[in-house]
């Protein structure tokens, strides 16, 4: 993995609204959460692209959007598209 | 760590090995009970142990060693893998035309998410939705039409003739056709009072659900919600028991943890208000505007407070939200029928025996002299909260149905016994006052005894001791509503 690469990872929450990217990883210790993330199809390699911030995070991923709290946000990882 | 061209391979070897070992009949396939079993299925894997216990120590090894080769747990390399693969399906059979602008409903979604448009949006739709529409077409103009045109000027005489001339005792007639008669109270309040409430109620949840509304709902609220212990997916739950509480109880089965349901059932039991009650208490305050509004302060301050408290006391870690959300719809006028007859159904073949049961159980009270006691025993607090002597018998039968006591200081009201204070202090305290037997029943039913019997003795003394401070509050200050 190149440094150029690795820059453009993000944490969910740290996107702006409007941004776009493809999953990277889910980051993420508790299997509980994980699950979760997983029942969205959150997975690396999905275009993922962020609604909104506030009150909840909201994102379009595929066809589908989600609602997401900032716990669940802050699992995921995203390589920001230029 | 394995090379990514690996992993698909290992998991494949040990899928295929497992295959192998299973001998039993699960009715599917035996690569989908060994798929299940690499991603630990507790159930699958339960079943496979007993069904045969002689290979199932193999296989739990070859699960084991399969894990050691990935640091992720197996059901996210698997659920991976399938993503991979219906992604490259998909990708050789759709084309996604790339989209210019949004679509309006794409716009208006956007509107209902956002906080700045959103809460306006959700006020709008409350107001309309619950206020008028439930509130005032529902539990005013049809109630009104059925009760007074077709219960007080046909039905009711006529049934009281009838018995009249059937039944020679007093006592007996007392029981179908008296004050609190299994037909004049019984069967009037089902038919003309909750009735037509309900069914304008679930008419416009069925609306609101078809929409794709709830959802977006449960996301703007979240951040409160999460503060009381509860996500926003509880909101539908809480919404719902605007509609009927015991209802709303039995669906807090869709929230995650047990303490985010006890805490619902609280809530639910304490602060929301069902349409049948809120329908009579809207009644009750008409013409107070501003003791409405006091009135929706205190309800909405308790059911905040006592929410932060219980997440504050009860065990467990605060849960988290995530929701789908669908893409908003029009309703169809079909599912929004069907759902309703549906629910109008289930709902009134529910509560229909329950209002005849406590028709004769007051009956029976009343004969006994029981209920006399009862009434004169709650005499004490609801004079400590400055009410009427003749308010402790709305108390009493709004333990049989919150809307029966709610209607029984309806019948207070229009005998000009209340002044306004006092008005709003009896909705407050009765707002919060024990639930109906029902919801009584259904909580026991899903909380268990202990707990069940513990909301509802929390929420006797706290309804009064809110009723109190409201009381004395209103009278330090000089205030009358």
């Amino acid at each position: 993995m190149q440094i150029k690469d690795i820059a453009e990872i993000l944490p969910l929450v740290e996107l702006k609204c409007g941004q776009k990217g493809k999953i990277a990883s889910v980051h993420t210790k508790n299997h509980e959460a994980l699950k979760k993330l997983m029942a969205m199809g959150i997975l690396p390699g999905i275009k993922i692209n962020l609604i909104q911030k506030f009150p909840s995070y909201v994102f379009q991923l595929g066809q589908s959007q989600y609602a997401v709290d900032k716990e669940l946000a802050e699992c995921i990882l995203v390589r920001i598209s230029t | 760590m394995p090379e990514a061209d690996d992993t698909g391979d290992i998991l494949e070897i040990s899928l295929e090995r497992i295959e192998n070992l299973l001998k039993g009949d699960y009715g599917i396939s035996r690569r989908s009970v060994g798929l299940l079993l690499l991603q630990e299925d507790r159930e699958i894997i339960t079943l496979v142990k007993n069904h045969e216990p002689e290979s199932f120590n193999r296989i739990k090894e070859i699960i084991d060693r399969t894990k050691t080769h990935y640091r992720e747990p197996l059901s996210y390399i698997i659920a991976l893998d399938r993503q991979q693969e219906a992604s490259r399906i998909a990708g050789e059979v759709i084309a996604h035309a790339p989209k210019t602008s949004l679509s309006l409903k794409e716009k208006i979604s956007r509107m209902m998410i956002n906080p700045i448009s959103g809460i306006p949006i959700m006020l709008l739709i409350l107001y309309y939705g619950i206020y008028k529409f439930v509130g005032e077409f529902g539990a005013g103009t049809v109630v009104d039409f059925i009760e007074t045109d077709i219960f007080e000027k046909i039905i009711n005489p006529r049934v009281t003739q009838l018995f009249a001339s059937v039944i020679p005792w007093q006592v007996f007639r007392e029981l179908f056709v008296g004050e609190y008669g299994v037909i004049t109270l019984g069967v009037r309040y089902a038919v003309a009072l909750i009735l037509p409430i309900v069914t304008t109620f679930f008419i416009a949840f069925a609306v609101i659900e078809d929409t794709g509304y709830l959802p977006r709902l449960a996301l703007l609220i979240d951040r409160v919600f999460k503060k009381i212990g509860l996500s926003g997916r509880a909101v539908i739950p809480m919404v719902l028991g605007l509609g009927c509480d015991t209802m709303a109880t039995m669906v807090t089965r869709t929230l995650p943890t047990i303490r985010e349901r006890v805490i619902a059932t609280i809530l639910l039991a304490l602060a929301i208000p069902c349409s049948a009650q809120l329908g009579v208490i809207l009644a009750l305050l008409e013409g107070h505007s501003l003791g409405l509004w006091v009135w929706l302060g205190v309800v909405g301050l308790v059911f905040l407070l006592v929410g932060f408290l219980s997440s504050k006391i009860l065990p467990g870690g605060s849960p988290s939200f995530y929701m789908e959300i669908p893409p908003l719809r029009l309703p169809k006028l079909s599912n929004v029928f069907i759902k309703t007859a549906t629910r109008v159904k289930w709902y009134f073949t529910e509560i229909f025996p329950m209002f005849i049961f406590a028709s004769v159980l007051i009956w029976a009270g009343q004969l006994t002299g029981l209920f006399g006691l009862f009434t004169n025993i709650l005499e004490y607090p609801v004079r400590w909260i400055g009410l009427p002597d003749k308010a402790a018998v709305a108390f009493l039968f709004g333990f049989f149905r919150r809307d029966y006591g709610a209607a029984g200081l309806y019948d207070l009201k229009k005998a000009g016994l209340f002044s306004g204070n006092q008005l709003v202090v009896a909705a407050i305290t009765l707002t919060l006052f024990l639930p109906c037997i029902a919801q009584f029943l259904m909580n026991v039913k899903e909380r268990g005894w202990k707990t069940g019997l513990a909301i509802s003795v929390f929420i006797l003394f706290f309804s009064f001791s809110v009723g109190f401070a409201v009381n004395l509050l209103l009278n330090i200050m000089g205030i009358s509503l």
